[in-house]
């Protein structure tokens, strides 16, 4: 089966460059999330996937197929467009069939397939059903079922669960996920939410500014953030500048222990550690601790936020509630320790900036 | 006492004001009626009305309640010694323009404003600009300028004749044809008089407006529809049949209604392209009218069937519309 590769692909709109240079190959039969801000170029990355809009460079092949120049009526990859943008004037079942009615697939074998995927989405009474008369969820589902009757190679769906509400989204995200795990097709899903990202994808591209920052597996993302901005947009983080020193980090008048030796002296670093990182137990290790004042206290379900003030500036830490948990408030002076293990250490900004 | 009084007081006070607030719209609505049927239905009853009267020779006209109008219309004023279908030769020439030239306009609006809408913000301002501009331009102002474009002399035909067109369409056997079509006399090609100038020119004068009915239609049909269409395998063509098409049905149809209706009445057109015996109703009534005949009641008649016809002929498109819609 093949893969889907991307060599180099770039898109530019006048002298605005909307893609720059992307390499990806997306894997036979998994589910990869195109993962950014607004703006960041991974919509137009699925459309020139799809064939929607024409690549200024690069080559997009599917095996050994050169797709480049190949208009998306002949590519066919099923596609999910955020509105969904089913036809108002075919009933479900119409809608499902198009791509095999205007293929001029027999009507009986077209209804069969209908019937098959209506099925498969869990819209199996919906058949005559007008789109007006479906809610948001089962228009999602529809627009899937159309997607899919063609048997495409590849799966587009462009932030498909943005118009359904919270609920409805965390259950679609699980049922999506399911019926490509069972079709096993190759899947690619832009979103700009890191959450779906994790829990629908086998692979993250993280993108920003038409690049593509990082990709992989969304655990290696998460605990593996290749730069400072994918440590911010994936997850939570905490950030502080500093000077490497003989192994340890230099920040105003505290020297944390690093734990790595891959920077010269004297680099100015940025250094990211995650809120569930730090360390605010009663007992903790020596080194590396910092002192705080709790600043605001925040439940979140079976953790709690506490915002701290430290040398390094404003920090959150996650801390597990349970049996002997600390209490805090606020104005509470504390210490914060940082483990070195936990520590994203980066090139400065600043110093590429100068550079 | 004292207690309950000022309530008392307060609630009447409040229904009266909410009795004259609740007069005041009765009082609009009735002069809104009052001004509907003033200059809406009264002209209509007052034309119905005078198409059963008599015409008075020498004289105007007086009420009366005949059919004799609508006798004349249908089978001459000479029925039965001698019958006539003079005016329902006139009716189906009406009808027969206003069909071609609202469909031929229709069908040429209807890709030029497909593609003024996947232009630019600003170009499609500039266009909807122009074409308002052409709106203000009269009937008449109009007809003089294909006038003098497919006059023999000067026009279309001149340059045909100079350019050595017409002896190649003689060579090759077309002009045969096209006399055959009254497109051309034993000298040159010819547009005066000829069905296909008159449908021409009124197509043109409805286009705008059919390129301004149609505009919201189209620009508001969601681009992500045809992109669907696009990835399920759907090229150019089969996006337009199966998806643009099928989504601005109703206002499509309902521009060609409208223009239809419009071209019904259209006058300087006919008037000026349209040979004596292929002119319409309303060319009739003007004339029964205020022209040579004067013969207010039977111009009302005409009127009153130009009308009827009108309504039937909307009746029967939407019959049918009904029924694509359901087969579809």
């Amino acid at each position: 089966m093949d893969n889907l590769t991307l060599h180099k692909v770039r898109k530019d709109y006048g002298k605005v460059r909307a893609v720059e240079g992307v390499d990806l190959t997306f894997n036979h039969g998994e589910l990869t999330a195109l993962l950014g801000p607004s703006g960041c170029g991974k919509t137009t990355l699925l459309r020139l996937i799809a064939g929607l809009e024409d690549p200024t460079a690069g080559k997009i092949m599917l095996g050994p197929r050169d797709l480049t120049r190949q208009a998306a009526h002949q590519r066919k990859f099923g596609m999910v467009f955020q509105n969904f943008a089913l036809f108002p004037h075919l009933n479900v079942r119409e809608n499902v069939c198009y791509a095999l009615t205007i293929a001029g697939v027999p009507k009986a074998q077209a209804h069969e397939t209908a019937a098959r995927l209506l099925d498969l989405v869990q819209l199996t009474p919906f058949g005559d059903r007008a789109i007006g008369a479906l809610s948001g969820g089962q228009r999602q589902r529809v627009a899937i079922a159309r997607a899919l009757a063609q048997e495409p190679e590849v799966f587009l769906l462009d932030e498909p669960m943005s118009a359904l509400d919270a609920n409805l989204r965390e259950a679609m995200q699980v049922e999506l996920r399911m019926l490509q795990q069972r079709l096993g097709i190759t899947t690619v899903v832009v979103t700009h939410d890191q959450r779906e990202a994790m829990t629908m994808a086998d692979n993250i591209v993280v993108m920003s500014d038409g690049r593509v920052e990082q990709t992989g597996a969304p655990q290696d993302i998460y605990h593996k953030p290749g730069n400072p901005f994918v440590a911010n947009f994936i997850g939570r983080a905490n950030f502080f500048e500093g000077v490497m020193r003989g192994g340890r980090i230099t920040a105003g008048s505290l020297s944390l222990e690093a734990g790595t030796r891959k920077y010269l002296d004297g680099s100015p670093v940025t250094v990211v550690i995650r809120p569930e990182k730090a360390c605010l137990d009663e007992v903790m290790p020596e080194g590396n601790r910092v002192p705080a004042e709790v600043i605001f206290v925040r439940d979140v379900g079976p953790t709690r936020d506490i915002h701290l003030d430290t040398p390094l500036g404003p920090m959150v830490v996650e801390y597990a509630i349970g049996e002997g948990a600390r209490a805090f408030t606020r104005g509470q002076k504390t210490e914060v320790h940082l483990p070195a293990g936990g520590l994203y250490i980066y090139p400065s900004d600043k110093a590429r900036a100068v550079a | 006492m004292s207690a309950v009084d000022p309530p008392t007081l307060a609630s009447s006070e409040t229904s009266g004001r909410s009795r004259r607030s609740i007069m005041r719209p009765d009082l609009f609505q009735a002069v809104l009626w009052a001004l509907i049927l003033t200059l809406c239905v009264v002209p209509f009853v007052l034309v119905i009305v005078i198409s059963f009267g008599q015409k008075i020779e020498g004289a105007a006209w007086a009420f009366g309640f005949t059919g004799a109008n609508y006798q004349r219309f249908f089978v001459g004023a000479s029925w039965p010694e001698s019958t006539t279908f003079l005016y329902l030769n006139r009716l189906w020439y009406s009808v027969y323009y206003a069909v071609i030239a609202a469909v031929l306009a229709v069908l040429t609006a209807f890709p030029f404003t497909w593609f003024m809408t996947r232009m630019s913000r600003a170009a499609q301002s500039r266009w909807l600009v122009f074409l308002l501009a052409t709106l203000s331009l009269s009937e008449v102002f109009i007809v003089m300028g294909w006038d003098i474009l497919l006059s023999n002399r000067s026009g279309l035909p001149m340059v045909l004749r100079e350019t050595g067109v017409t002896d190649w369409l003689k060579v090759t056997g077309w002009f045969d044809v096209l006399r055959e079509w009254g497109m051309a006399n034993p000298r040159n090609v010819k547009f005066k008089t000829s069905e296909f100038a008159t449908i021409l020119t009124m197509s043109y004068l409805v286009w705008p407006y059919a390129v301004i009915l149609l505009y919201p239609a189209l620009s508001r049909l969601d681009p992500s529809m045809t992109e669907a269409a696009r990835t399920m395998g759907a090229g150019p063509w089969t996006v337009m049949r199966t998806v643009v098409l099928p989504s601005v049905r109703l206002p499509l149809i309902g521009t060609l209604f409208l223009l239809f209706v419009f071209l019904l009445g259209v006058y300087v057109s006919v008037t000026v392209f349209a040979e004596p015996a292929k002119q319409t109703l309303a060319v009739s009534v003007y004339e029964a009218v205020r022209g040579s005949t004067l013969n207010a009641p039977f111009g009302a008649a005409q009127a009153v069937i130009l009308l009827i016809t009108g309504g039937i002929c909307l009746w029967l498109g939407q019959i049918l519309v009904n029924r694509k819609g359901v087969t579809a």
